[in-house]
């Protein structure tokens, strides 16, 4: 593939001080020398543990915190923590629990206008245009932008989530844990949307997941993240057929058993 | 020998419009060191027939059953008190909520000491607190916590997930039930904390006899871990029968669409490709559909569907459908 990546990360460094006794300080290492890329219309799973520095990789991403040393490339350009609102754009995030990230007072028209008159220039037409056009391509009706979120079904919330991320057209969503919890119907009903939003737009999926349920069906890649280290990475069906490191091994043994 | 012997165990809410019925007719065998999984998707009852059996609904909660036997004794029979008594001797729960099953303001080892029925005790009074505590360790080390000093103070918030699971199966076999019910034991757990707990639970199972009600929404570690299945979709049973039976050849169309919609069990559906999915979503209990409850949502549905289709089975393979897929001989 000889195309720029969406999304590159060279050699990324974090650690924490952590106060330990009165005087001391402890360093933690939450990542080490990570490196990966994500090209156009494709998928890239993280897979770790809690403790592994998924999150660590997350706040990076967002730029809630910034690396010791390393960079982060957007469409080969170098992303500093000043241009976040601009990069805001291209990266939008989805969590795991969509209820507790909206507003319960607001109605989804309301919010969705939001975001949109926050970050465009787009009059109130052309705002209410686009958000008709959201709602139904994530197979929600016109008449749900005057819900409130309580009104929505778990599958609708998940949905209204991925509608307030999509407006913006970003060219990468981060999908934080969002179909582990999902029941089997709706899970494969959002996983349909996700797989077609893709065919139909090349918008890249990072999927961050302690679980491999989906890993294997959705990814095209997937990195294996342990203690802040990155062990296998490379194709997602060359990796499940031959892990290299023991701790990948031992993950991809699990998810079946 | 069947252990458990439940029919058409009805769970009715009262409300302001009257009683819902959340749970429907549902059928419950369980033998002696069997191993049945019962999934069905959120809502649709799972939690709510586990917590009817061992008896902790509230008042709101009208229950009631054709047949309701443990070991061979008529339950129905005996007052609630007595019941409560059998039942609280050889079935234990462990709780979707972890709250539930632990105390959240007292350390581990004071909560452990209390799972240990006195009839567990061979020493005198006074030799008791520290049999308890003898006692206490050798169930850590049973669900596989060497450490036992590292936790016996601490608090379920300061130990990982993982730990406080292993620590409530331990307080769950302190009285060596004969039927463990696991309402998601592992739903919250990542991959590979996941897998050894169900070979905790399987080793139990295979040393001890003990038989287990394993409840979750994920078919896959159901399939997995599990003899006997039984399905259920908004309070109805679907199916039941012998996990791999079920698996090779769904009767009902909504187990059909579950197996459909794993991509674990469609080895040649590509990478990638669309999934199996159902249109439309679980109903809420104030708007049940009547008859049977997929009809909204079943690709195979017709007009006969408005009425409850009732159990039928092929050999040990129970559904319940007017139009099963593999037409009846
Ligand atoms: N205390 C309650 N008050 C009102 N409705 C309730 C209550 N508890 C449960 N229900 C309803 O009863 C139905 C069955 O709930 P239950 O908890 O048994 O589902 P479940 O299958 O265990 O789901 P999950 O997979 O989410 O745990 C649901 O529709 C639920 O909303
Ligand atoms: S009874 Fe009818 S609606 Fe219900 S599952 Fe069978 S075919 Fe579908
Ligand atoms: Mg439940």
């Amino acid at each position: 593939m000889m195309t720029t990546p969406l999304l590159e990360i060279r050699q990324l460094y974090k650690s924490y001080q952590k106060a330990q006794g009165i005087f001391g300080r402890k360093t933690i290492q939450a990542l080490s020398d990570i490196s990966f890329s994500l090209y156009p219309g494709q998928t890239l799973a993280i897979v770790g543990e809690t403790g592994s520095g998924k999150s660590t990789l997350a706040k990076l991403l967002v730029g809630i915190e910034t690396p010791d040393s390393g960079e982060i490339l957007l469409e080969g350009e170098a992303v500093t923590i000043s241009d976040y609102k601009k990069y805001n754009h291209v990266i939008r995030y989805i969590f795991q629990d969509p209820a507790r990230s909206l507003n319960p007072h607001q109605k989804v028209g309301q919010m969705l206008d939001d975001v949109l008159r926050y970050s465009t220039q787009l009059d109130e037409e052309q705002r209410q245009d686009k958000i008709h056009q959201t709602l139904q391509q994530l197979g929600l009706m016109e008449e749900h932008a005057d819900y409130y979120p309580h009104m929505f079904s778990g599958g609708q919330l998940q949905r209204v989530a991925l509608a307030r991320a999509l407006i913006m057209d970003p060219k990468l969503l981060i999908l934080d844990e969002a179909l582990t919890a999902l029941d089997p119907s709706l899970r494969a009903q959002i996983v349909n949307l996700l797989l077609e939003l893709q065919k139909n737009t090349g918008l890249s999926y990072l999927l961050i997941t302690n679980h491999l349920r989906l890993v294997r069906h959705i990814s095209d890649s997937m990195l294996v993240l342990h203690q802040g280290k990155a062990l296998d990475y490379g194709q997602t069906h060359e990796v499940f057929s031959n892990p290299q490191h023991d701790y990948s091994k031992k993950l991809i043994k699990s998810a079946q058993s | 020998m069947i252990l458990l012997d439940i029919k058409n165990l009805t769970i009715e809410l009262e409300t302001a419009e009257g009683l819902i019925r959340a749970v429907d007719r549902v059928n419950l065998t369980i033998r002696e060191g069997e191993i049945r999984g019962l999934v069905g998707e959120s809502g649709s009852g799972k939690s709510l027939i586990a917590k009817a059996i061992v008896g902790v609904l509230n008042k709101r909660w009208h229950i009631t059953a054709d047949r309701f036997s443990w070991a061979g004794q008529d339950l129905l029979r005996l007052s609630y008190e007595e019941q409560r008594k059998i039942i609280g001797r050889d079935i234990a729960m462990i709780y979707q909520e972890p709250s539930r099953s632990m105390d959240p303001t007292a350390p581990i080892l004071e909560q452990l000491i209390e799972s240990i029925p006195d009839s567990e005790l061979e020493s005198s009074w006074w030799g008791r607190p520290f049999e308890r505590r003898k006692k206490a360790i050798a169930l850590l080390h049973k669900v596989g916590i060497r450490d036992h000093q590292a936790i016996f103070n601490s608090y379920p918030y300061q130990l990982p997930e993982g730990v406080c699971q292993k620590i409530m199966i331990a307080m769950a076999i302190a009285k060596k039930p004969k039927l463990l019910i696991a309402d998601e034991p592992t739903t919250a757990l990542e991959s590979t904390t996941q897998a050894q707990l169900f070979r905790l639970l399987a080793s139990f199972n295979q040393l001890k006899g003990m038989s287990i009600l394993l409840i979750s929404h994920e078919l896959e570690t159901v399939a997995r871990n599990t003899q006997t299945l039984s399905v259920l979709y908004c309070g109805q049973l679907v199916e039941a029968g012998e996990t791999a039976t079920i698996l090779k050849q769904p009767l009902h169309p909504y187990t059909d669409a579950l197996i459909k919609s794993v991509p674990e069990f469609q080895p040649d559906l590509a990478s990638k490709q669309p999934l199996y999915a159902l249109p439309g979503s679980i109903p809420t209990l104030q708007h049940l559909p009547i008859g049977c409850r997929l009809g909204p949502r079943c690709p195979n549905a017709r007009k006969e569907c408005v009425k409850t289709p009732v159990l039928d089975r092929l050999q040990n393979h129970y559904f319940s459908c007017h139009f099963p897929l593999q037409g009846k001989k």
